[in-house]
């Protein structure tokens, strides 16, 4: 994998715009439901996460997976499903820590993100910068730690919302 | 399973209106029309319609015969920049006429998506509900447990009940009656101006509870992101995008006090003497951190406030927005801390900080002229109290002492004192925004006497105002312009419109023509649910509102008819106010404007007079009473109610 969509939580507004960008662009709805990457809030405390799927080396989606759809791409490092062999049991998406399995409720399936061939919609709609798609070199610095560190505890201890 | 598939056949809107009778807990759906869509669009447009069609004359605010109305804006939900506009109406227990107001964030999202474009609510609940709406489905429910609890308790409750759910609800102030109670829109923000929320605490209802999964179709996905993508570059790269994307609304601030031009001490003094310390952005910065967006917003110009020392150690929550910031600060002589804290109070109670500032301001200003007593009171009443003023906030919210008589609003409450009007700061009931027209008379001012709403600065705004100049050398006919010929381009006006209403020779802007087209853009605005933020007003026009509409709905509008909607929707709401009593001589500012200066300026009357007569002409209305004429109404297609 040579690229990583990279969060930044502190620079996120909130404003959905992701989510828009993704569910418009992967089924022509404007319904942030059926979104890939969804924004967590802690609205009373005034942050935002967006999460989506990390990716995984060895990913718990595809160990829960009934139906042994779920694999990785050797070329391009991706979590990858074959979606005619989904039975939309959701297993993959209780099993993963990061909200990253969505129900597409149109095609009846769970999707995750596919970085849109190397080019992701989310990113270029982002107005703050808080989504960034960059080299694995330059992703795999500290900034990137902290941010998994904070989305654990986020997940972890705080009761977020998802909208 | 919910939201297994799309039920409407339209694009773009839902398709359908709710309509809820709480008297029998009777629900209706009415497919929406498109000549009803093209006609007046969504939000306000519908909104108007709606209630002048079925709401009778003359009937009392709050009573079961009044009719609220959520109308969600056109463009919202789609990836327009900006669109998440809901806008609330009824008729207003403030001021008797139509009471209209808007706001942002996911609420207009979650209800298109659960499968509605408007909400109407009717009747009575006999006892407290709330309601719940998913996918195309409500249900009335019990609230017995809600009622008596603030917004924000009764939001913890709803919002773990109901996940992901978005919520518009009343506080103590609008089960209370408080004549300016305001429907909070989640926990930060609200529908404030005109009394709503009293609307809904009169119907027994306690929230509306929102979720919805269903989507919305495009009509033309590619062009849509197109159009969006467009409108985004341009208000980038307005020149009002980097101000407000790095300190949102709190730019005015600085500006209206240096022009004297601000409601310090009940508009007493133009701007307080240590104000441009107390509020200097350093200092707003320091409690301040982070931005917050609403729906499809690139801009995000709202803050998250933490204050991390002194008396209101602790408090945290989104604010500094600079309505309530001013309104409390400069009005009311408080401190910047404590501004947060009275607008935490106004949030849990759920009052318009506008109205219960300007409200407290006048019982302030009676206790220093000595018609009210520490008596009436209960506790000495001052300037820049803070404790006294939050105990009267508290007061009114809850209907006790003299705070039942103020939560009647200015314009009653003066009247239960001798000489109280001369301290009555409101314009046709409603109490005035934060900005003095003495300091600086411009199109806004002029908006705060011609809005449909009554004494708001919310509805009329030169797309272009310049806030480096302030001069009053036009005899109340003309604002400075001051740009230059691309900001003049950048402009989305019809030519011809444009040349009357600017002269870059004399480099003037023409109030009367200039406030005309700014509130039919503004309710246009309203209308598709787009911002009305500078950068959004200047740059975000009818020309590319026409593409994004046929986009989103596939109905073909040229940008003139979507003009034409606007100011439709306008003139109906200007016919339901005549026909509820609006006299010509309402639209006039109080008294102090007329005869006391500031700053060494004061309005003259009669000139002000004749700016109102050039604007109505501008209209097509009669000149001397403010009518729309035969002709006008001809063209808009619309006729006098009865």
């Amino acid at each position: 994998m040579n690229k990583h969509l990279i969060i930044d939580s502190a620079k996120c507004t909130g404003c959905g715009l992701c989510e828009l960008a993704c569910a418009i662009n992967k089924t022509g709805q404007c319904q942030t439901y059926l979104a890939r990457i969804k924004i967590w809030q802690e609205e009373t405390r005034g942050f935002f996460v967006p999460m989506t799927c990390q990716q995984c080396d060895n990913p718990p989606c595809a160990s829960a997976c009934l139906m042994n759809v779920i694999s990785k791409d050797p070329v391009t490092g991706l979590t990858i499903r074959r979606l005619e062999g989904c039975i939309a049991c959701r297993a993959c998406q209780l099993a993963c820590p990061f909200e990253g399995c969505s129900y597409d409720y149109l095609q009846e399936v769970l999707v995750n993100c596919d970085h849109c061939e190397g080019n992701p919609e989310c990113v270029k709609y982002c107005p703050t910068g808080a989504l960034r798609y960059i080299s694995t070199a330059e992703s795999m610095d500290l900034e990137r730690s902290a941010e998994a560190g904070r989305r654990c505890g986020l997940a972890g201890l705080v009761k977020g919302d998802r909208r | 399973m919910k939201g297994e598939k799309n039920m409407s056949k339209s694009k773009g809107y839902a398709g359908q209106i709710l309509e809820v009778n709480l008297s029998n807990q009777d629900s209706r759906y009415k497919e929406l029309a498109t000549e009803f869509c093209r006609d007046y669009l969504g939000g306000i447009g519908f909104n108007a319609r709606i209630i002048c069609d079925e709401m009778p004359a003359g009937i009392e605010a709050l009573s079961p015969e009044n009719i609220l109305v959520f109308g969600v804006g056109t463009m919202v939900g789609s990836t327009f920049p900006t669109a998440s506009r809901t806008e609330v109406s009824a008729k207003s227990p403030l001021t008797g006429l139509f009471g209209t107001s808007n706001s942002g964030m996911f609420f207009g999202t979650q209800l298109k998506n659960a499968g509605f474009d408007a909400l109407v609510i009717k009747g009575k609940a006999e006892k407290p509900v709330y309601l719940f709406i998913e996918d195309g489905e409500i249900s009335v429910c019990d609230a017995t447990r809600l009622w008596g609890k603030d917004s924000w308790d009764t939001l913890d409750i709803l919002k773990k009940q109901y996940p992901g759910a978005e919520v518009a609800l009343i506080g103590p102030a609008g089960e209370n009656l408080v004549r300016f109670a305001c429907i909070e829109n989640g926990y930060y923000d609200a529908w404030a101006r005109t009394g709503l929320g009293a609307v809904m605490g009169s119907k027994n209802l306690k929230a509306i509870v929102v979720r919805g999964t269903q989507g919305i179709t495009p009509h033309n996905v590619e062009e849509l992101i197109k159009v969006s993508w467009k409108a985004r570059k341009l208000i980038e790269t307005s020149p009002f995008f980097k101000p407000f994307q790095s300190y949102g609304s709190m730019n005015a601030a600085m500006p209206y006090g240096s022009f004297k031009a601000l409601n310090a001490n009940n508009f007493s003094q133009g701007c307080l003497s240590d104000w441009k310390e107390n509020f200097a952005r350093p200092k707003v910065e320091e409690l301040t951190h982070g931005h917050i967006a609403c729906q499809s917003c690139i801009i995000a110009c709202a803050h998250w406030v933490e204050i991390k020392e002194g008396k209101y150690q602790g408090l945290r929550m989104k604010d500094m927005e600079v309505t309530p910031t001013v309104s409390f600060g400069s009005g009311c002589g408080m401190s910047l801390e404590a501004t947060v804290k009275a607008a935490e109070m106004g949030q849990r109670y759920g009052m318009d900080m506008v109205s219960v500032a300007g409200v407290m301001a006048m019982a302030i200003e009676l206790f220093d002229r000595g018609i009210i007593n520490q008596e009436d009171v209960g506790y000495d009443l001052a300037f820049g109290d803070d404790d006294a003023i939050f105990r009267l906030m508290d007061d009114i919210a809850h209907r006790q002492g003299l705070g039942a008589v103020l939560a009647e609003g200015t314009m009653r409450a003066a009247e239960q004192f001798a000489g109280g009007e001369a301290s009555a700061m409101h314009v046709k009931g409603l109490e005035m925004p934060m900005i003095d027209p003495r300091g600086r008379w411009s199109t806004w001012t002029l908006g705060i006497l011609t809005n449909i709403r009554g004494g708001d600065h919310l509805r009329c705004r030169n797309p272009i105002e310049n806030l480096r100049f302030n001069e009053n050398k036009y005899d109340f006919q003309k604002e400075r312009f001051g740009y230059d010929q691309k900001m003049y381009d950048a402009l989305d006006m019809p030519d011809e419109l444009k040349a009357q209403a600017i002269d870059l020779e004399t480099d003037t802007v023409d109030i009367a023509i200039m406030s005309r087209w700014a509130e039919d853009l503004i309710n246009l605005f309203n209308s598709v649910g787009v911002c009305i933020r500078p950068p959004v007003e200047h740059r975000i026009g009818p020309t590319i509102l026409a593409e994004a509409y046929t986009a989103f709905t596939g109905i073909k509008i040229s940008p003139i008819e979507l003009m034409q909607s606007a100011e439709r929707a306008w003139n109906l709401i200007k016919l339901f106010n005549l026909r509820e009593g609006e006299q010509p001589e309402d639209s006039k500012f109080p008294h102090r404007f007329y005869e006391q200066t500031v700053g060494g300026k004061m309005l003259d009357e009669a000139k002000v007079q004749e700016v109102l007569q050039q604007y109505y002409q501008a209209r097509g209305w009669d000149m001397l009473t403010g009518k729309p004429g035969e002709e006008k109404l001809q063209e808009l297609g619309l006729c006098n109610l009865t």
